[in-house]
């Protein structure tokens, strides 16, 4: 399989996926990512190996067979309308044969078609010229392979993109061409070799002299390729009626031999080994699409830029939980603490000469010394006050259920934020969650009444 | 394979290390997100890899929740009759029952890191500057690895970066990289494994290879993304239906309806594109369009169009006349081959303009979509493509598109290559006449891709 047939075959896999939805790909995948290598080798590896398993290997034998046989009709049929040219040009014999309708008729429609062919090709170069299309569809029709629908259009879309088309197909226009115009100018020097031929040329509107330079234009080039150019006096003569001069015959022959190869065969023979030097250097350049939003799909399964590994070290059942001591210690009085807060709230939040300021708790020393200070005089009434807008983590409830153990009676005020901040709602049923198994009551109001009954 | 870099993803709890850990795999699936702390109470690893290579491996790791009450006991432990150094004691806090009951999160995320080449200390960066933060970082600094701080929701308004920024410095760590999870800047990864590369240098081929990569990912898909919206606008612009003259609104309302289901696909192509979940946006309403009663025949496209298929058909027809006048032995002196010429031309004459004219004949009109829908949705879908490109797989809301400023959309130029389209309904999707696979309808895709 040939870097042109692997890609042909991933643009068809390509197509059929667009087409028809997602093909089942598993195994696939999975032999492209062992095979390894970049993104482009995988994706086409995945490719064949779709491919092979539904039969469009086969099919792509069949296509190219078709087009083989394709390309042999048109050849065939070349070489027929060449050699009919030919006949067609000198025929009428014995009669003259009018040289400019013989040219006419041997270079006409070549001529024609070779400009139509040179225009599409600066104008855009899109369009596959009629001669190409015509294989193309022949070939379809030939292979007889119903999976083969997908393969041509696959082969163009991959060679537009490469803008390659044009130069595969006009390699096979001007080399069928090229043929053509062989055959004709064959069947002509058979013609001239075998039978006798008078050279005339007619006008009735114009000047003489208007043929006499016309030939001489173009015989110049042939002329310079040893190709006989009649004489002034002998073009002059044949427009008599048939020249009677010595060697007046070998004189035309000549010239009209030498036109056809030059302004038929030599043209068309030059652009089609032009074109196929082209073809052949661009499919060197030819790759997949990677641009293409199928293929950033299909990037990630072929190609992982990320790999999920798993959890591991998973979390101990049942999961510690800070101890709940329900011990009540007698105290006196009424105590507040901050615990974890930030700088932006106001401390103490209340100025009370009965509720004891405990201040606030954030490191290690301050933590000691708040716990001693209880523990020396545990008071009836703690209130501690967090910041709802903090996570609470172990370490907190920990250090909320210590502090509870060292009062009579412990409540959790969660301050509201300072001004011109909102308290997103999820933060309070967090709060809600840790609090709860410690038991601790709390609230977003300040409990003014139960910190200093007597005054209520 | 040695030379994978192992990162453990540390940090207090709830400050979006699974977030950070989705939008550096850029995998919406990764472990679990959740406003609860301690969400994450288990090790679980993910690997990047280049071009099949791996080339990392992230782990996220459970919060640190005790830490004040965790470096009282390490102290206990390192300070009796061996004096132990910070890895010394952090064996020793592994080895002791406290690792199995109280610390055990504690004991998952430093065994962890101690097995990693470097530790991700994730920030939150709206938090004020806790003491049980410093004692975080003195713990994790006794793994002996070092340690990136990743300030995370630095785009919030109540950010304290600069705080942070100092406090961390007066720790020692002065490399540090601020990196939404949630909306991550652009050059974010960029920045973030350059500082990586800073603290271990053996990693830095391979971080190399991770930024290169990433940065030719993210161009490949923005190529893709223009292409599905390219593909949007050619369906669009080509869409038609013919309807008699004396329609009622039903006609453009099944119209607006087929335009907006196609929007929805070319969304849903778009979040698949990047890898965001189906429902992370919706395409939003479309004006009222009133339709463009397109009377299209001059338009000059489908001239164009016209000429290349009646010169094609000539061609066509003069190649069957040439048959006869060979058959004929030239004694039709070329006429059969200007007559194939003539029916030809005439026959895609016919074939191209016919069904129109006919249709003009009947009364009938032709229904597009109009320029500023185009427009719009061009917009839209641009814009949609840039929030997409900017937005970080942890964050858990919709995708946010602004509402296009009606100027922008009612005037604006229209790409040539639209204007091309509407001449081509067999290019549209949305048409009973789609013809698959064309490759001049190939090439203006590419075109309006490019012109996007």
């Amino acid at each position: 399989m040939n870097k042109l047939d692997t890609l042909w075959l991933t643009e068809a896999i390509s197509l059929r996926e667009r087409d028809t939805g997602p093909l089942e790909d598993g195994e696939a995948n999975r032999h492209a990512r062992q095979g390894g290598g970049d993104f482009s080798a995988r994706w086409q590896a995945r490719a064949l190996w779709l491919a092979r398993r539904d039969g469009l290997v086969d099919a792509l034998g069949h296509w190219k067979q078709g087009a083989r046989l394709g390309l042999i009709a048109l050849a065939v049929l070349s070489v027929v309308s060449g050699a009919g040219m030919a006949v067609t040009a000198l025929a009428g014999a014995p009669n003259p044969v009018n040289v400019f309708w013989a040219t006419g008729s041997l270079l006409g429609l070549n001529l024609l078609l070779l400009a139509g062919w040179l225009l599409s090709l600066a104008s855009s170069g899109n369009r596959a010229p009629w001669l190409g299309q015509l294989w193309l569809g022949l070939t379809q029709r030939l292979a007889r392979d119903a999976k083969a629908a997908h393969l041509g259009s696959a082969l163009i879309s991959l060679l537009h993109r490469h803008r390659l088309n044009r130069w595969l197909l006009g390699a096979t226009v001007n080399g069928l061409w090229t043929l053509c115009m062989l055959t004709a100018l064959a069947t002509l020097l058979l013609m001239f070799a075998t039978r006798r031929y008078d050279f005339v040329w007619e006008t009735t509107l114009l000047n003489s002299d208007t043929f006499i330079a016309l030939t001489v234009a173009l015989g110049k080039l042939p002329g310079w390729l040893g190709f006989p150019v009649p004489e002034a006096a002998l073009i002059q003569a044949s427009g008599n009626g048939p020249a009677t001069l010595e060697g007046a015959r070998q004189a035309w022959a000549g010239w009209l031999v030498g036109v056809l190869t030059c302004y038929g065969v030599l043209p068309r023979a030059v652009l089609a080994v032009a074109c196929w030097l082209r073809w052949r250097h661009g499919r060197a350049g030819l790759q997949p699409d990677v641009d293409s939003p199928q293929a950033a799909a299909l990037r990630e399964r072929l190609m992982p830029s990320a790999e999920q590994l798993g959890a591991t070290d998973l979390p101990a059942i049942p999961a510690w939980v800070p101890s709940v001591v329900t011990l009540t210690p007698s105290g006196s009085g009424a105590v507040m603490a901050g615990i974890e807060l930030d700088s932006d709230l106001p401390w103490p939040p209340v100025t009370s000469t009965q509720v004891g300021d405990a201040g606030l708790l954030d490191d290690r020393t301050s933590r000691q010394r708040v716990l001693e200070l209880l523990a020396a005089h545990p008071p009836q009434r703690l209130l501690l006050v967090c910041d709802p807008r903090r996570s609470p983590d172990r370490g907190t409830q920990a250090l909320l259920a210590e502090l509870s153990r060292s009062a009579g009676d412990t409540r959790v005020w969660l301050m509201p934020p300072p001004a011109g901040e909102t308290l997103d709602p999820t933060r309070l049923q967090v709060w809600h969650n840790a609090l709860e198994p410690l038991g601790l009551v709390h609230d977003t109001l300040f409990p003014a009444a139960w910190l200093e009954p007597e005054h209520a | 394979m040695p030379d994978v870099v192992k990162l453990a993803v540390v940090g207090h709890t709830n400050v979006g290390k699974t977030s950070l850990l989705r939008t550096l795999t850029r995998d919406v699936t990764f472990g679990e997100v959740s406003y609860n702390p301690g969400t994450t109470r288990h090790v679980e690893g993910a690997r990047l890899s280049v071009q099949g290579q791996a080339l990392m491996e992230l782990y996220d790791t459970p919060g640190l929740e005790d830490a004040v009450a965790l470096l009282e006991y390490l102290e206990r432990l390192g300070g009796g009759q061996l004096k132990l150094d910070g890895p010394g004691r952090i064996d020793a806090f592994l080895n002791s029952a406290e690792a199995r009951q109280r610390f055990e999160q504690e004991a998952k995320v430093v065994r962890q890191l101690s097995a990693s080449d470097a530790g991700l200390y994730v920030i939150d960066a709206r938090e004020p500057i806790l003491a049980k933060y410093r004692d975080e970082l003195q713990i994790l600094a006794s793994c002996g690895k070092p340690l990136l701080p990743v300030l995370n929701f630095v785009s919030a308004p109540t950010a304290r970066r600069e705080a942070w920024q100092e406090a961390l410095a007066r720790l020692g760590l002065h490399a540090q990289v601020a990196f939404d999870s949630v909306a991550p800047p652009e050059d974010g990864e960029r920045r973030l494994y350059e500082s990586l590369a800073l603290l271990i240098e053996r990693a830095r081929p391979a971080l190399e290879r991770l930024i290169s990569d990433i940065e030719q990912q993210v161009a490949q898909r923005q190529m893709a993304g223009r292409r599905l919206i390219a593909d949007l606008l050619i369906d669009c612009a080509a869409c038609r239906r013919t309807v008699a003259t004396d329609t009622d609104q039903v006609e453009i309302d099944a119209l607006r309806q087929v335009v907006r289901q196609r929007e929805q696909a070319c969304v849903s192509a778009l979040l698949a594109l990047f890898g965001f979940r189906p429902g992370d946006a919706e395409a939003g309403s479309l004006p009222l369009l009133d339709g463009r009663w397109g009377d299209d025949l001059f338009n000059p496209e489908t001239l164009r169009q016209l000429g290349v298929k009646v010169g094609g058909g000539m061609a066509a027809g003069a190649a069957a006349g040439v048959g006869v006048d060979l058959m004929a032995g030239g004694l039709t002196l070329g006429l059969a081959t200007l007559a194939g010429a003539i029916a030809g031309g005439a026959l895609q004459t016919a074939r191209g303009y016919g069904g129109r004219l006919l249709g003009k004949w009947r009364g009938e009109q032709v229904l597009s979509v109009d320029d500023a829908v185009l427009r719009l949705l061009a917009l839209r879908q641009q814009a949609l493509l840039v929030a997409l490109a900017r937005r970080g797989h942890a964050a858990q809301g919709s995708v946010h598109v602004p509402e296009q400023d009606p100027e922008q959309w009612r005037e604006g130029r229209l790409p040539a290559v639209l204007k091309r389209t509407r001449a081509h309904p067999e290019w549209s999707t949305l048409n009973p006449a789609f013809r698959k696979r064309q490759a001049e309808r190939e090439q203006a895709l590419t075109a309006l891709a490019a012109d996007l």
